[in-house]
């Protein structure tokens, strides 16, 4: 990362300066990763106009189709001709729907989206609490089991967990379905309308209230399965921001001229360890749309990651090239997004 | 600001709470009796129905109709009224005619006529996608009237078979055979089945809904609405129809698979698919140029270990390269048993007493779990007679390019699950062993002018029973110069719930559920 302040800049002028800086590295990451994955998915043996006409293309429809596909051309021809069309909002056409990239990405987005909502604001409403406890009550067993819980967060496979919470809180008690985003007969008989795409928040701005019961309760064990990498994270992060702050001088001036212990930690102490739990929260949310990935497949959620995985298994390579940009573009901002916040809540950056 | 922080969070908290609680009680009812939940595996390239040639088969089968359908195995006729009541063929088998059902309504209101059943297969003979290729034959179409249509063909064919394909053969309503396939792509269907598309979300749900107006009525119990839940997941799949959140999948883990039947709530239909897999040995590199050394191959394989292996039981060893049940199978083609002794004899006799010493080559699908598991036997009983395979996965395109690469780079065998576009033999022995100009299809390089001549006349033959016996001599061929091991024939599972009545397998449509001859109850 840049180093990103000069500590005598100020003020929103500058910040919108920062911001352009950083959109403008963007388009350098892009062009490099677009040169990358172009190379490589064109490396990969397998013809792209088989693929598109399906396993028993006849060798005539084959050739027509390569030809039309641009594909008898040299490779910096077809990748000049792929920018071009990158500009233009283009990301090409998938070889296995024969719909457009953009279309189908923009189809399965909102799904993961809500998916990684949910798992975040999981993961911020149980890490940081935790955390903070964690750091008042350090070396305790609270402590020791908190660690314990967040280590296990992050080493346990999402894969595992997701299958191990389906067998307990489906199979065996029965209190959430197995997967899915809505219940079958739910969806048939009142379905949701479409705002924006959020089946919890639409239901609730239509007033949908069997449906968004249905929707809740499909959330619930994708999104804490999702959010268990980055629980861990943030508790541990939490933690030791705030005993390095509890640590420092002022924080014992403020005990010894009688601020309560309550106001302490979640005042002092939290303010400012906050700054860096909050980069980690916003790194954790952008590392999540990779980590829908295997949550998707496990509970048949149509989001991003199923689009993805099945371009994968079926060498769709104008997919999986719009996916990996659209993910350098979603990783940048968020970092930017981050950075922001950070300067805006962070008083000291703020003024300098 | 700092309060507020920490009071926001802890609000956010209750409410997640609150919520999720009250998410969690009073959930789903159990499925009604008028609707169908199919968890499955099959999504869609295309809803196109003249260019498509893939999984999206399930939902087509039930939306379209063709002239003819192919009945299951076992029934008393080979085929099956469609949209065409009778039809007829000329002494010399070039003029076709087919005699139309009146009163046939499609989807948008468009009305049946000859008109439509000339421009759907003038249409998808145009577009060239899918498998319009076993159109070739057919010259021209003519309109006699309203409600008669003729073929005219410039070679015979079975042309009963080829309008009962299972791809390219589907009648498109006229208000829409004008359209592009990117109108169809969109979602929209115009065919004249019992079903509807309702709604079709990529990856996710597509939704079938009963078409009122179908010709066929609908006194029977049937369903009014179907739903197919893309589930690609096999445990998830099996939990599902445990539960009852499905009534009908595709796919169990094989380890469950077995044992599907005894539960109380479930049982497991087999029935015989037109899947195949086959081992083809390069006959254009050494050893495999040697008759010899591929008959010891085909003496070598452990088939009953790859059958239980590979399929989980749910097959058995091929006899010869069309499966079991379809039109052409030959039940007194040869077939090679697991005899090491008699491998090692021809091995010897092809000059390799004591095995020999490069590696071969072998490449399998990796995608194909099937040809995972069965791939080890391979190499095992190969070893055994002094063949040295060294196991390639590959995904099927990879496989594929290097195959076509000419006979000095590719493999020296390759797997090959195959199936055929329609119910005719001539499709798998054309592709897989016809002399070929250009490398396509043909794994093992086979050449030979006898074979190509033999499959042709049978194809072309106007008798049937003329061509089951040109069939019977090309297979024997094949068998005895062995350009390839043919593994097994594979059964098809499908894990249903036991309230679910009607399902008939049909190999001719592979994987297609009729939604229209089942019920729950």
């Amino acid at each position: 990362m840049l180093p990103p302040f000069s500590q005598t800049e100020t003020g929103p002028c500058f910040m919108i300066r920062f911001a352009i800086r950083r959109v403008l590295w963007l388009f350098v990451v892009l062009l490099g990763l677009s040169v990358i994955t172009f190379y490589l998915s064109r490396m990969v043996p397998g013809d792209p106009a088989s693929l598109y006409l399906g396993p028993r293309a006849k060798p005539e429809q084959v050739e027509l189709l390569r030809s039309q596909m641009g594909l008898d051309k040299p490779l910096h021809v077809q990748f000049f001709y792929y920018v071009c069309d990158l500009f233009h909002g283009d990301l090409g056409e998938s070889l296995r729907t024969h719909r457009p990239v953009l279309a189908g990405i923009l189809d399965h987005l909102p799904a993961s989206l809500e998916l990684m909502f949910g798992a975040i604001l999981i993961a911020t409403l149980v890490g940081i609490p935790l955390g903070a406890l964690s750091a008042k009550k350090e070396n305790t067993l609270i402590d020791h089991l908190s660690r314990v819980f967040s280590v296990a967060n992050v080493s346990l496979p999402a894969f595992w967990l997701a299958m191990i919470a389906q067998i307990i809180f489906f199979k065996w008690l029965d209190l959430l379905p197995v997967g899915g985003r809505i219940d079958t007969v739910i969806g048939l008989v009142s379905p949701i309308e479409t705002i924006t795409g959020f089946y919890v928040l639409d239901a609730l701005m239509t007033g949908n209230w069997q449906a968004l019961k249905s929707a809740v309760a499909h959330l619930i064990l994708p999104a804490f399965i999702l959010a268990s990498y980055s629980t861990g994270i943030i508790t541990r992060m939490t933690r030791s921001t705030m005993l390095e702050v509890l640590r420092e001088d002022y924080i014992t001036t403020a005990r010894s001229i009688g601020v309560t212990e309550k106001e302490i930690i979640f005042v002092q102490g939290l303010r400012n360890a906050l700054g860096p739990t909050l980069t980690a929260a916003g790194l954790c949310f952008a590392f999540m749309l990779t980590g829908t990935f295997f949550i998707e497949l496990i509970f048949f959620w149509p989001g991003l990651g199923t689009y993805t995985t099945t371009a994968i298994f079926s060498n769709d390579y104008p997919v999986i090239m719009g996916v990996t940009i659209l993910m350098a573009v979603f990783y940048v901002l968020v970092n930017l997004l981050v950075d922001l916040v950070i300067a805006f809540v962070d008083p000291r950056i703020r003024l300098g | 600001m700092k309060a507020k922080v920490t009071r926001t969070l802890s609000i956010l908290s209750i409410l997640a709470v609150v919520l999720m609680v009250f998410a969690v009680y009073g959930q789903a009812a159990k499925l009604p009796k008028n609707i169908l939940v199919y968890a499955c595996t099959d999504s869609t390239t295309t809803w196109d129905p003249s260019a498509s040639f893939s999984t999206e088969l399930t939902y087509i089968a039930n939306i379209y109709e063709p002239l003819v359908w192919v009945s299951p195995p076992g029934s008393a006729k080979e085929f099956r009224p469609g949209l065409a009541e009778r039809w007829e063929k000329s002494a010399d088998g070039l003029t076709w005619k087919f005699y139309l059902r009146k009163g046939v309504k499609f989807h948008d209101g468009g009305v049946l006529t000859a008109k439509a059943v000339k421009d759907s297969f003038d249409r998808t003979k145009t577009m060239k996608k899918g498998a319009s290729f076993i159109l070739g034959p057919i010259e021209e179409i003519k309109v006699l009237d309203d409600h008669t249509v003729q073929f005219n063909l410039k070679s015979v064919a079975p042309l009963e078979r080829i309008v009962a394909s299972a791809y390219a053969a589907w009648i498109i309503s006229p208000k829409a055979v004008g359209n592009d396939q990117k109108w169809f792509d969109a979602g929209n269907e115009a065919g004249s089945g019992p079903y509807m598309l309702e709604s079709a979300k990529p990856d996710e749900e597509i939704v079938l809904k009963k078409f009122d107006g179908y010709w066929g009525g609908w006194d029977k119990p049937h369903f009014e609405r179907v739903v197919v839940k893309i589930v690609k997941e096999a445990s998830v799949q099996e939990q599902m129809i445990d539960s009852g959140v499905a009534d009908l999948g595709n796919r169990i883990p094989v380890e469950s698979s077995k044992t599907f039947d005894e539960k109380d709530c479930c049982s497991r239909l087999v029935g015989p698919s037109y899947l195949n897999y086959a081992l083809h040995l390069n006959t254009q590199k050494p050893p495999f140029d040697n008759i010899k050394v591929r008959q010891a191959v085909s003496y070598a394989m452990p088939y009953k270990d790859m059958v239980d292996i590979g399929l989980g039981g749910l097959g058995q060893q091929a006899r010869g390269p069309i499966p079991y049940t379809q039109f052409g199978h030959d039940k007194d083609v040869y077939q090679y048993t697991t005899d090491l002794a008699k491998a090692k004899k021809l091995m010897a006799e092809a000059g390799f007493p004591d095995g020999i010493k490069e590696k071969v080559i072998y490449t399998y699908a990796a995608e194909n779990q099937v040809e995972k598991a069965f791939s080890p036997l391979i190499k095992e009983s190969l070893a055994k007679i002094g063949i040295d395979v060294d196991i390639r996965p590959m995904i099927w395109n990879a496989q594929w390019d290097l195959m076509k690469g000419g006979p000095e780079k590719a493999q020296h065998m390759g797997a090959l699950l195959w199936w055929p576009t329609f119910s005719d033999p001539y499709d798998t022995l054309y592709s897989l062993w016809h002399s070929e100009g250009k490398p396509f299809f043909n794994f093992s390089y086979y050449r030979n002018p006898e074979y190509d001549d033999l499959i042709d006349k049978a194809y072309t033959s106007p008798d049937v029973e003329q061509a089951k016996a040109l069939y019977a001599k090309a297979q024997k061929i094949l068998v005895e110069e062995a350009p390839s091991v043919y593994l097994m024939d594979v059964e098809l599972p499908v894990f249903v719930r036991n309230e679910l009545k009607g399902y008939v397998i049909n190999p001719s449509y592979p994987r297609v559920p009729f939604f229209y001859d089942m019920h729950k109850e």
